[in-house]
């Protein structure tokens, strides 16, 4: 293994774990709130296809970041009126998101199938810092998203822990009652939560289309939706934590397509599963540790609140 | 201002969930005609095609009740599941551990009479599930975990799991280096009832009401839904919740597990990556629109599999596959609001009575 393929790894550790991040953050402000989404998977691809046909049609890669974004909230909102609105099973309207948005995207995306990308979101230069060896090529050749990705966990962070707004919003995922009784919408900090989330899992497929493969093709997302939520439970629904899990899952990512490269005999399928297995053994040690504290779920997580049943 | 808002209607509306069903394929074909008309298509000509191919004639019907079997066993094993609260979403990687364990078998017994190898494979079908089952049960049983997520998260593990096989210790040294796992030996083919439709059919229809009859009339059935309405009177009564929760879940795996062993034994003829087609989480969603009912499973699965079947048909007629997903979709969506709004009312408060107070 040489430095140049070590530098390579990295890089794309750091690139695919900001592309999980985004993805997981948006799930856990939803969960946060309350909202479970299994529609992760869903919005992603959509987020994909409409960056990619807005990059295509509109050569602007920013324009396109803002159009995906926008077409997952749209999409989450599907589940926010299902879910929030008139209080369905969220397990199934989430699975039912997940097949609509990997219906839409393949629909919408078929004429653009092997086109070559119309805009991509070119890496930022940071002059000096660029140039420092190891950090430089690792940390500061990133595309904007992922600089975009600290800011948000950074700012979703903030909000969620210092603001009254992140105080409301954990509440209706606590105690959706109790939060009514103080005199906040339950109804529209959920829907807010969930069509945010929809957002940023579809700035995190709009990097993949606009940066990481720029290319359109069914199934794009490979199932990185569903790391992304697991990423949640792994990251115990705070956001540091699942920053870190992100890098390290995206990790695995990045690793799986190296190991040949590296002379490592190793099957990079059994590689794949570790984020999963992962996950679940961190469920179980929360759920050890659970007899002594309290777990860190959202108390009222999956839980739809109708006010007249309370 | 005058705001829309949900009340509990006193009765559910009569028709009830068969309505919610009704009412979701009824937005799914328009919304499905508007897709068509999008893409250029007729929708008559596509529509009249899609229900012959599905339903129109006994080779129809055969192909669908053919895929009715995975959906409904799918279906059914969430359904038992859910009948006592608890969601199992990992019937997918459960269908995937079953179609494993099957075809272990036939490699190991390729020789053995069709009967017995049949048998075998379908019996470890059902011990394959139950094994993935097994971590989940016991988890929530013991320390409360979440079933949604442990389910979920193998079915991730599963599904990679068909695909190292494939790639590396079950890949056919005949394949010309293609990621496939070898044919199943002919004797291991389940035998045709009548034009495609297979014997798996029987097996899938006594399995669904053997379930329907144990959750409905049996005593343990009995238990199972008192704790699936209320956890403190299930206690309250003696009914050991951890053992009860260990076995549904584990039962449940087991039923998901035999639709993966028949779905290898009578339709595929090898395991593939797509041997669990997305059948699992179909299973989600015809247990949901039969209302967890073991009983009702049967009949959404056959309507579920036609809806499925039709939408594969006009691939031929150029029509996206997509289509056929987004259909579904909106089946799914129309019949979960449909659901709702049998049961609930929506009403216009004029003023709600806190902001009436609030103004005085």
């Amino acid at each position: 293994m040489n430095e140049a393929s070590l530098v390579g790894l990295l890089f794309a550790t750091v690139s695919f774990g900001a592309l999980l991040y985004l993805a997981a953050l948006g799930e856990l402000v939803a969960e946060k709130a309350g909202v479970l989404n299994l529609g992760v998977e869903g919005m992603m691809a959509v987020g994909a296809v409409t960056a990619f046909i807005a990059g295509v049609e509109f050569q602007n890669p920013w324009l396109a970041l803002i159009i995906a974004m926008l077409s997952s909230a749209l999409l989450a909102s599907v589940h926010g009126f299902f879910t929030v609105g008139l209080g369905a099973e969220q397990v199934v309207s989430g699975l039912s998101l997940t097949i609509l948005g990997l219906g839409l995207a393949a629909y919408l995306g078929k004429d653009y199938v092997g086109l070559p990308p119309g805009a991509e979101l070119v890496p930022v230069e940071w002059g000096p810092l660029s140039e420092w060896p190891w950090v430089g090529p690792v940390l500061f050749s990133q595309a904007p998203v992922v600089y975009l990705a600290l800011i948000l966990g950074i700012t979703v962070s903030l909000i969620l822990s210092r603001t009254r707004l992140g105080l409301a919003l954990r509440a209706a995922g606590e105690s959706a009652s109790s939060t009514d009784s103080a005199g906040h919408s339950v109804l529209g900090l959920r829907l807010s939560a969930v069509a945010a989330g929809g957002a940023l899992a579809g700035a995190s497929g709009a990097y993949l289309t606009l940066s990481i493969t720029p290319q359109w093709a069914e199934g794009l997302t490979a199932g990185r939706g569903w790391i992304a939520v697991a990423l949640v439970i792994f990251g115990a629904w705070r956001p540091g934590r699942v920053g870190w899990g992100a890098l390290l899952f995206g990790g695995t990512l990045a690793l799986k397509t190296r190991l040949q490269t590296f002379g490592v005999d190793f099957s990079p399928i059994i590689l794949s599963m570790l984020p999963y297995i992962l996950t679940l053994l961190i469920l179980l040690i929360i759920s050890i540790q659970a007899r002594k504290r309290p777990s860190p779920a959202p108390a009222a997580l999956g839980l739809a609140y109708r006010r007249e049943e309370r | 201002m005058r705001r829309p808002r949900l009340s509990l209607r006193e009765q559910p509306l009569p028709g009830g969930q068969p309505l919610a069903f009704g009412i979701g394929l009824a937005i799914a074909l328009f919304v499905g005609i508007l897709l068509l008309l999008g893409a250029g298509h007729d929708p008559v000509k596509i529509y009249s095609r899609m229900f012959e191919a599905s339903l129109g004639d006994p080779n129809a019907w055969s192909i669908t009740l053919n895929r009715a079997i995975p959906l409904g066993l799918a279906g059914l094993a969430v359904a038992v599941a859910g009948s006592m609260g608890l969601w199992n979403i990992g019937a997918e990687g459960q269908i995937m551990a079953g179609a494993i364990a099957a075809a272990w078998v036939a490699r190991v017994g390729g020789d053995w009479p069709g009967f017995i190898l049949i048998l075998m494979m379908l019996i470890g079908a059902v011990g394959g599930g139950a094994i993935l089952a097994i971590g989940p049960a016991v988890a929530r049983s013991k320390l409360g975990v979440n079933e949604i997520i442990t389910t979920l998260m193998l079915n991730e593990v599963a599904i990679r799991l068909v695909q190292w096989l494939i790639h590396g210790p079950w890949k056919d040294p005949d394949s010309f280096n293609f990621p496939l796992a070898p044919m199943l030996p002919d004797q291991a083919r389940l035998p045709t009832l009548f034009s495609r439709a297979h014997f798996g059919l029987l097996i899938a229809a006594a399995v669904i009401v053997v379930a329907s009859v144990a959750v409905r009339y049996t005593a343990w059935g009995y238990e199972l839904r008192i704790a699936g309405s209320s956890e403190a009177t299930a206690r309250y009564s003696g009914i050991s919740l951890p053992k009860k929760i260990l076995t549904v879940l584990v039962l449940s795996g087991a039923i998901a597990g035999l639709a993966g062993g028949i779905e290898l034994t009578g339709t595929a003829d090898r395991l593939t990556e797509t041997i669990s087609n997305g059948f699992g989480f179909a299973g989600i969603i015809v247990a949901a629109l039969a209302l967890m009912r073991p009983s009702g499973v049967a009949v959404v699965a056959v309507l579920f599999g036609a809806v499925q079947i039709g939408g594969q048909s006009i691939q031929t007629l150029g029509v996206s596959s997509s289509v056929s997903t987004i259909l579904q979709a909106f089946v799914l969506f129309g019949a979960i609001g449909a659901g709702v709004l049998s049961r609930y009312a929506i009403t216009f408060d004029s003023e709600s009575h806190l902001t009436a107070e609030a103004k005085s």
